[in-house]
């Protein structure tokens, strides 16, 4: 009884989670590696971003949104412009800049977004 | 894709406090969310029922007593649901606009809503002749299968707002 509350906003925030972007337009067989410099990221509902410069190429990299990134232990502050970052991710079918991060690696530590 | 001054309109939008913190606030987004999709369930749930009513389903119910019963609320229902949705616009306006499936959400919404005022200022004029125990006419049976069609249709554009 006294614990239906945390379920219920549990059920809320699983999904509220799930209630974005599908994974279905990233192509999860092709899994891209990609290590590079943020240049800008978005701390932002319903997903955050970072743009990501690796090798010449700027990807779009769609993100976890923020109360998820917050929950798993990535802050704002590691996705400062100027920090070199690791995302393993699938390219978007339809945009060639863009892909979906599966876990991001900063400061020495790892994050699953999905 | 739309001319200078709507991109400008969208960008003041999307630039404003509101859209900050849809954005920015860890909670407010899905909270708004929530309360969006709480407003549609009265919303459409009564629609649907009203549908399922005029297409002769429970006949001993007055269809006049189901109308000001269910009316109400789904007009209290769209205080909900229009603030909520606007705020969610506000967040990423430029985006939606350029989404396909939102395009024709709105589209179908004002589909539903003609289908509504046109069901109320015709046919349910003379719904004394057939409040109850009888079929309704043939016309005011349309009107359901539109509203029953456009709604899930409206809802399954808005779930797909976020895949295309």
């Amino acid at each position: 009884m006294g614990r239906s509350p945390f379920v219920l906003v549990g059920l809320l925030f699983a999904l509220s989670a799930g209630a974005h972007h599908g994974w279905s337009e990233y192509d999860s067989a092709k899994v891209l590696n990609v290590t590079g410099v943020i240049k800008e990221a978005g701390y932002e509902h319903p997903h955050g971003h970072v743009r990501l410069e690796a090798a010449g190429k700027t990807w779009l990299v769609v993100m976890a949104p923020p109360s998820r990134m917050e929950n798993r232990g990535l802050a704002t502050a590691d996705l400062k412009p100027g920090t070199t970052v690791t995302v393993v991710g699938y390219p978007n079918r339809g945009k060639p800049e863009e892909m979906r991060a599966e876990r991001i690696t900063v400061n020495a530590k790892t994050i699953e977004l999905r | 894709m739309t001319a200078a001054p709507g991109d400008a309109i969208l960008r003041a939008v999307e630039q404003s406090k509101l859209a900050a913190a849809m954005r920015g606030e860890l909670w407010l987004y899905p909270a708004v969310e929530v309360l969006h999709i709480c407003g549609f369930v009265i919303l459409v749930g009564a629609a649907i029922m009203f549908d399922l009513r005029l297409f002769g389903f429970s006949r001993g119910l007055p269809v006049r007593d189901l109308a000001r019963h269910l009316l109400p609320w789904s007009c209290a229902a769209l205080l909900v649901i229009v603030p909520t949705g606007l705020m969610m616009f506000s967040a990423h306006a430029g985006d939606f606009v350029d989404n396909r499936a939102f395009v024709l959400k709105l589209t179908l919404l004002m589909f539903a809503a003609t289908n509504a005022a046109a069901f109320h200022a015709g046919v349910f004029r003379s719904a004394a002749s057939w409040d109850r125990d009888v079929a309704a006419p043939l016309g005011a049976r349309l009107h359901a299968a539109g509203s029953l069609a456009l709604w899930i249709a409206i809802i399954s554009c808005g779930r797909l707002i976020a895949y295309v």
